[in-house]
């Protein structure tokens, strides 16, 4: 009997001893050796080179981590991370777009407050964070700490503009088209567009034009509106800024192949465009193949000087919360918010989201000084903050409406069907 | 006298106007019991593997699943969907296409015809012909954005034949790139049905060409009095499985031409239930449109085989 009652004692202790040390696995507390994956949508972008950096100096910091950067497709990249997340075996940390994309997969994050240190957060900016947490209040708590300020702005060549006559840089429609005549007069395709550099689908994305059609038609304070549907898509203040826009190629102000263009990017680098609107990820691909003579302009698409730029951290990194190394993602999470982070940020020539540090790539920091000295509201991306349904329909048939195929009243229809066919929590007054 | 007492192997209890079931032996009952079992490993299997997921698309098409959580809608789903004009406009791009059908048969049909004239170099040209199939459908999908884009080799040709006037970028309208995807989908059945009909045209019986010669039939004559009613089944079979493509097999051809635009002009269902789950995360709103695409299927198929089947006389 005794013998029993020893060899039970013995089994439950080694029980015990299973689940202490599987307990302490699982939070991430193990000095041994850990590695830690990180899932990217990034392709060939800049954002890529800053996270391989920030990984491998990461790596010096914490000798017992190897950290697995994985390049996932762009096209898929958010159902492989969710079907990842049902079967639990997705990556620690993930790349995440902020805004609505960050509440839509929070489901399987982490809200990091009160997981990364109050003093760590606070060195991010707080606009930043904002659009990561619940309700788009920092407040709540962010799920995803953000790599870099980004910008949907227009790039323009310099030189272009002087040969051309064009002496100053446009600021609403009537400059943009007496622009493009002259461009065009002297042999430039004023306008580039095009799907280069976009993983996203076969046609340009029009939410970054979009975005400043919208600055030019409603304050920030009433972007919440197109989401809610109190301005419908096919407001007449929506329909004439896609009219305008429309005009843009029937005028010759863009090249002629907009819709299947793919080389976009390459006749803005070797100087055959002499404008091209795009975002800060795609600068130092510029300033490398223009040097001094790229510079950053507010694509002017507003009736009157435009006052309003697209100023937002767009993506970050997130922790899944089913990961086995919560302890070292954290970490990694927290060594995003240093300004060691800062500095391999804008090494890679992209603007760090960190307070108090800089920019070197002098196109950058003409982009931010549009915030800090021209004193432009910064506007969030709007394809961030309006629902996934309606950008996808955006997405799909605004391209037409550029290339002549369709008319705004058309595509703004649409967008409003899709809108209406949500249910009524998807559009409400207030963000989820 | 009882009924079954006055008519013999009538069974107990059984009308007289029924004719008796004969009783079955011991033997045909084990055998039958084993039939049973032997097959069971495969209906469970087929059941497991294919009815059990049929009926998770059911459930899920009538929830909000997500991916990791399903909340209960119920049939309204269907409703909303079959109200969205976006479901139609896919469902008429759907129907669009299927009008490229008769020339996916058609032209492979004419070619067959000629190479079993035996003309000169038709081996050549029947491996030629049969190409498209060797070729993935990412690699035409590439190969036609080429041709048809605006400096491709379509616009090209129109150039260099005095036609540059009506040089058109054909993926840039909504309906031109229907049109350029039905092309491309007619030139990549072109070898699978060139090779049916070229198979179904070795198996006719070579005298009853000679006799229709015989009686005095010119060649045209021939084809469309004897040859195409003898090759009534490769027809058929060759409408079927070009028929399944076009709902079914396009996908990649789409994905790497036009990513279902521009709009929604080349998004077809099969593309449309990739898109809603895949891009967008709306798992249980792919399985609906997953749940459609199935039944149109079933009523595709069961018509086509009521088509064949009342040629027979055999009815369904």
């Amino acid at each position: 009997m005794r013998h029993w009652k020893v060899l039970a004692a013995t089994a439950a202790a080694a029980l015990l001893a299973t689940a202490c040390s599987s307990g302490g696995g699982s939070s991430g507390s193990t000095s041994g050796p850990v590695t830690l994956t990180i899932w990217e949508n990034y392709g060939t972008e800049q954002n890529a080179t800053a996270l391989k950096n920030l990984a491998k100096a990461f790596e010096k910091l914490h000798k017992n981590v190897t950290v697995n950067v994985v390049s996932q497709p762009a096209d898929n990249y958010f159902a492989l991370l969710q079907a990842a997340a049902v079967s639990k075996t997705g990556p620690d940390l993930a790349v995440m777009w902020t805004g609505l994309f960050t509440l839509q997969y929070k489901e399987f994050l982490t809200n990091l407050k009160g997981k990364i240190p109050a003093a760590d957060l606070a060195r991010v900016n707080p606009n930043a964070l904002k659009w990561t947490s619940d309700s788009f209040d920092a407040a709540n708590g962010p799920y995803v700490i953000p790599l870099e300020n980004q910008f949907y702005i227009g790039f323009y060549n310099k030189a272009a503009f002087a040969k051309a006559g064009v002496a100053s840089v446009p600021t609403d429609w009537t400059q943009l088209f007496a622009a493009c005549k002259k461009l065009k007069a002297a042999g430039y395709t004023p306008l580039t567009y095009g799907n280069g550099g976009q993983p996203l689908g076969a046609e340009f994305y029009p939410w970054y034009d979009l975005s400043y059609m919208m600055i030019g038609a409603h304050p920030v304070t009433s972007w919440q509106q197109l989401y809610s549907g109190q301005i419908p898509w096919t407001s007449a203040a929506n329909e004439a800024q896609l009219a305008t826009w429309s005009k843009l190629k029937s005028n010759g102000c863009t090249n002629s192949d907009v819709l299947t263009k793919t080389n976009n990017l390459g006749d803005f680098e070797t100087g055959k465009a002499a404008m091209m609107v795009d975002g800060t990820w795609d600068t130092q691909k510029f300033t490398s193949a223009l040097g001094s003579k790229v510079a950053a302009f507010v694509p002017p698409f507003s009736n009157s000087p435009i006052k309003g730029v697209v100023d937002f951290a767009g993506d970050g990194l997130s922790m899944t919360n089913y990961t086995q190394h919560s302890a070292q993602a954290l970490q990694f999470l927290e060594f995003m918010t240093t300004s060691q982070a800062a500095k391999i940020i804008n090494a890679a020539g992209l603007i760090p989201a960190i307070n108090g540090t800089s920019t070197s790539n002098p196109v950058n920091q003409q982009m931010l000084n549009f915030v800090s000295q021209d004193h432009m509201t910064a506007f969030p991306m709007l394809d961030n903050v309006v629902q996934g349904n309606v950008v996808n329909t955006g997405s799909k048939e605004l391209p037409s409406v550029l290339n002549g195929s369709i008319s705004p009243k058309s595509a703004l229809s649409s967008m409003q069907t899709t809108l209406g066919q949500l249910p009524s929590t998807q559009r409400g007054t207030s963000y989820p | 006298m009882s009924v079954s007492e006055a008519t013999p192997g009538l069974a107990r209890g059984t009308s007289p106007g029924r004719p008796a079931r004969p009783r079955r032996s011991r033997l045909a009952r084990r055998r039958r019991r084993a039939g049973i079992l032997l097959s069971l490993p495969a209906v469970i299997v087929v059941v497991a593997l294919l009815g059990i997921p049929i009926g998770q698309a059911v459930y899920y098409s009538m929830t909000n699943w997500n991916g990791l959580t399903a909340q209960w809608i119920g049939p309204s789903t269907y409703t909303a969907a079959l109200s969205d004009p976006i479901f139609w406009r896919v469902i008429e791009n759907n129907a669009l296409l299927l009008l490229s059908i008769p020339f996916a048969i058609g032209i492979p049909l004419a070619i067959a015809a000629l190479l079993n004239e035996h003309v000169r170099g038709w081996r050549f040209f029947r491996s030629v012909y049969f190409l498209p199939t060797a070729v993935s459908w990412v690699v035409i999908g590439m190969v036609a954005v080429q041709f048809f884009a605006l400096n491709g080799l379509l616009n090209k040709m129109l150039a260099a034949v005095g036609l540059g006037s009506v040089q058109t970028n054909l993926l840039a309208g909504q309906r031109t790139a229907l049109l350029a995807l039905a092309i491309t989908f007619i030139w990549s059945m072109l070898g699978t049905n060139t090779i049916i009909f070229l198979t179904g045209m070795a198996t006719l019986d070579p005298t009853l060409l000679e006799a229709a010669r015989v009686d005095g039939l010119k060649r045209r004559q021939i084809f469309f009095r004897v040859t195409l009613p003898l090759l009534k089944r490769f027809v058929q079979f060759s409408f079927v499985i070009t028929v399944i493509s076009a709902f079914s097999a396009l996908f990649s051809l789409i994905f790497v031409m036009t990513n279902g635009g521009p709009g929604f002009g080349t998004t077809t269902l099969e593309f449309f239930v990739y898109q809603s789950a895949f891009s967008l995360g709306q798992f249980g709103t792919g399985a609906l449109y997953g749940i459609i695409l199935f039944v149109i299927m079933i009523v595709v198929g069961l018509v086509q085989l009521r088509l064949i089947r009342s040629e027979d006389g055999e009815g369904w």
